[in-house]
């Protein structure tokens, strides 16, 4: 059975990583995975700038290097374990069935994407043990992690709480049309309000798509409200989402070309970076 | 595209950018003293090895190596400078680069899989070897002053680093080279000074093409230097690599190096500096520093620019003696000494190996041809003990029958004793050869069976091969005559 992977690391949004899981994994009954991927740290500690090699200098570097090397995974590995086990009591407490913790070396992203076949959710903090409260940044991995799945992904945020609504960003295209799709197929959201939103662009037909996704929305089950705004697109869906204190945001990702992003930045980013509620990104 | 950029170039700034300064100190002294090696002014090898670190720096497949102008390569050019010039040196250069290039393009790194460890240790010390063997010409016919620098020069090297704190946080070959030269002026003594070895740089390199006529004949003399300083540049930059690679625990990319290394020496040609390729000593320096992105060659090659150029007066001044003893210090600094030490612990074919390797570059002065002779003579070693993986068990069931078990390797060194092992005496009506757990691997192993075969059929025994599995088999479909009965008729009619 497919299962939801939850990354967690020693930051703070792990704990609403864990949350999330919980959460999701209750509503979808899917067996919960929690992943911790233990990163090399390619930055020396090395202080010697004596620039002298003498003899046996490379065999003495290397049980130096080595031995560092190994200390700091000891601790690494030590932590995560550490992580896994209280992640997995916690969620065993909250009632999942079926619960287990994986420990991977090697970078976050290649651990993802080996996972990935098994997963039908993907849960991420917002940033990473880098980023401290006060310090507001996107997590590294995040970018590359939504360009390279083709799972939905979960993007939490501090604190999590189960949502009443959500807010679905819509603008004809065709990874929204795929979003939607998934919104309809999953028990995810099943009940919540919806808040179909879209800002309007150059597509000719995009009035027409928009009563039809309301359509199918409405007729998938859910309450709808929709509203068609102007304006700059992230700017717009934020303030509307403070506005009717919209609980998740759901979208599709990265729809401009890999040209437009690079010059003007891709919309996805820019409403991930500033959205303090969590983001589910459909792909 | 800038994940990218920050994990290959930001990852590691201050690290980076520290080790890149102590590498540069100790880039101009190799880079002088390799240049005085192949026959060229000063400014040749410096150049070289700041275009060489810049380029490869964004170009290379091992980020936190170190490239510049080599004692390895330095070593190839001497006569073609002595007989035609450095024009024909930056032609030859450029070429160099070009065939790089093209090898990086047939992904003929991977051809380095061939190159086992022992070859790499010969390499290493041959190399260690021939860079104090180029140290001696400084110290011959000289005045007991120059013995007791390189001396007090080397003590100093060594013994600074021990110091507390500040013994870790300055680079030793600097406070050599600085106290040398101070002690030169200030006792005004006569001794060889870099400026007596020829021009150093006063500007920044610029773009000259070489001036050689653009014909065959120009061809015709660089092309055989610049193939042994390709083959050269490349050995020695991948064997580099996997010894970065072994410290660091990540992996390069080999083609990409190839074709960096192309680049870099295209770069350096065109630009007034001789071929260069990576270095083992000032890689382990620089890793030892804490270098290890991209950053760090390219500050290398930076600063050592401009502490070249801005500085060039007071570099004229340094003794050759400094020199000599940072030379020393990178020669024993490169020499595996492991390697020394676990002699009598290693199987002998491998210390075989590791010796002529290291032997037949002294007396060549090519590393291409030690690296040559080591690779052959590991093969051979191989082959010989793979052929040993080969044994014929014989079983004789009734007076008449005779069944052979064929387990292991055959081929063509183990063919003989295949053939060696069937007993062609006793009177059977039937042989069965059963090659269920062998392995047939070329031609002279199929012609081994099939001499066996027919020479029983001529004994009048019914012989069936039986068992032959699948990799065997396709092979001997292949090659095999035995079943079919007019390439027998014609291989008996030849007897």
């Amino acid at each position: 059975m497919q299962k939801i992977i939850a990354c967690i690391d020693e930051s703070t949004w792990s704990t609403s990583v864990q949350d999330s899981a919980i959460w999701a994994a209750g509503l979808l009954q899917s067996p919960l995975m929690f992943l911790h991927s233990i990163e090399r740290q390619p930055q020396p500690l090395s202080t010697d700038l004596s620039g002298t090699i003498g003899l046996g200098a490379r065999s003495k570097l290397m049980t130096e290097i080595a031995s560092l090397d190994q200390l700091r995974a000891k601790v690494s590995l030590e932590l995560g374990k550490e992580l896994l086990e209280a992640a997995e009591l916690k969620a065993n407490e909250a009632g999942c069935l079926q619960v287990e913790a994986v420990q991977r070396h090697g970078e976050f992203i290649d651990t993802l994407l080996s996972l990935e076949s098994s997963a039908r959710l993907v849960i991420i903090g917002h940033s990473g043990t880098k980023a401290g409260k006060n310090f507001h940044v996107l997590g590294t991995h995040v970018e590359s992690l939504l360009r390279q799945v083709s799972t939905p992904v979960l993007i939490t945020h501090h604190d999590f709480t189960v949502p009443k609504n959500f807010m679905l960003a819509f603008d004809g295209r065709e990874t929204t049309e795929l979003a939607l799709q998934r919104i309809l197929n999953s028990k995810l959201l099943n009940g919540l309000d919806c808040h179909l939103v879209t800002i309007k662009n150059k597509q000719a037909d995009q009035q027409e798509k928009f009563d039809q996704a309301a359509e199918r929305l409405i007729s998938g089950g859910f309450k709808v409200t929709t509203s068609f705004l102007e304006g700059d697109i992230s700017k717009q869906l934020l303030n509307y989402q403070q506005n009717n204190a919209i609980d998740m945001l759901v979208m599709g990702a990265f729809s401009g070309s890999r040209l437009r992003q690079f010059f003007i930045g891709s919309n996805t980013l820019k409403m991930l970076e500033n959205c303090d509620v969590p983001v589910l990104v459909m792909k | 595209m800038f994940t990218n950029m920050k994990n290959e170039w930001f990852f590691n700034i201050r690290g980076d950018l520290l080790s890149g300064l102590v590498v540069a100190l100790a880039l101009i002294p190799e880079a002088i003293a390799f240049s005085i090696i192949a026959g060229v002014d000063p400014k040749v090898g410096l150049y070289a090895s700041f275009c060489i670190a810049v380029i490869i720096a964004f170009v290379g497949g091992r980020p936190g190596m170190i490239s510049a102008a080599t004692g390895a390569m330095a070593l190839l050019m001497v006569t073609l400078v002595k007989q035609h010039g450095l024009e024909y040196l930056l032609a030859a250069t450029l070429l160099t680069g070009v065939l790089q290039i093209g090898a990086g393009y047939l992904k003929l790194g991977g051809l380095m899989r061939f190159v086992s460890k022992s070859v790499v240790t010969g390499f290493v010390n041959a190399l260690a070897i021939l860079i104090f063997m180029a140290q001696l010409p400084e110290l011959t016919n000289v005045t007991w002053h120059v013995y007791v620098m390189t001396a007090a020069g080397l003590g100093i090297i060594y013994l600074f680093p021990l110091l507390p704190k500040i013994g870790k946080s300055l680079p030793s070959p600097l406070v050599c080279i600085v106290l040398l030269t101070a002690v030169a002026i200030y006792l005004g003594l006569d001794i060889r000074t870099v400026g007596d070895m020829g021009e150093l740089p006063d500007t920044l390199p610029i773009f000259l093409w070489p001036e050689v006529p653009l014909n065959l004949e120009t061809l015709k003399i660089i092309l055989p230097y610049s193939v042994a300083l390709a083959i050269v540049g490349l050995l020695e930059s991948l064997m580099t690599a996997t010894i970065i690679d072994d410290l660091t625990d990540t992996k390069s990319d080999r083609n990409r190096e190839c074709k960096g290394q192309g680049i870099a020496n295209i770069g350096s040609g065109l630009l007034g500096g001789m071929a260069g390729c990576a270095m083992i000593g000032q890689s382990v320096i620089n890793i030892k520093s804490g270098g290890r992105g991209r950053l760090s060659t390219f500050c290398a090659g930076f600063f050592l620019l401009i502490m070249v150029v801005f500085l060039s007066d007071w570099i004229s001044q340094i003794p050759m003696a400094a020199l000599v003893a940072v030379m020393i210090m990178v020669s024993i600094g490169t020499f595996s000494w492991t390697s020394v030490k676990d002699l009598k612990k290693n199987p002998l074919s491998t210390n075989i190996v590791m010796v002529t390797t290291v032997a037949v570059v002294l007396a060549t002065h090519n590393l291409a041809l030690g690296v040559l002779a080591g690779v052959l003579l590991a093969t051979l070693f191989f082959a010989n003990k793979i052929a040993r993986l080969m044994v014929i068990k014989q079983e004789q069931p009734t007076e008449h029958e005779v069944h052979y078990q064929v387990v292991g390797q055959v081929f063509f060194a183990s063919a003989e004793k295949f053939l060696d092992s069937f007993d062609f005496s006793i009177a059977a009506d039937k042989v069965v050869i059963d090659l269920n757990r062998a392995h047939f691997w070329d031609l002279t192993a199929v012609a081994a069976l099939d001499n066996v075969v027919i020479k029983y059929q001529r004994l009048g025994a019914e012989v069936s091969v039986v068992g032959m599995n699948e990799a065997s088999k396709t092979v001997i479909d292949k090659f095999a005559v035995h079943n079919d009965p007019k390439a027998v008729e014609k291989l008996l009619s030849d007897h």
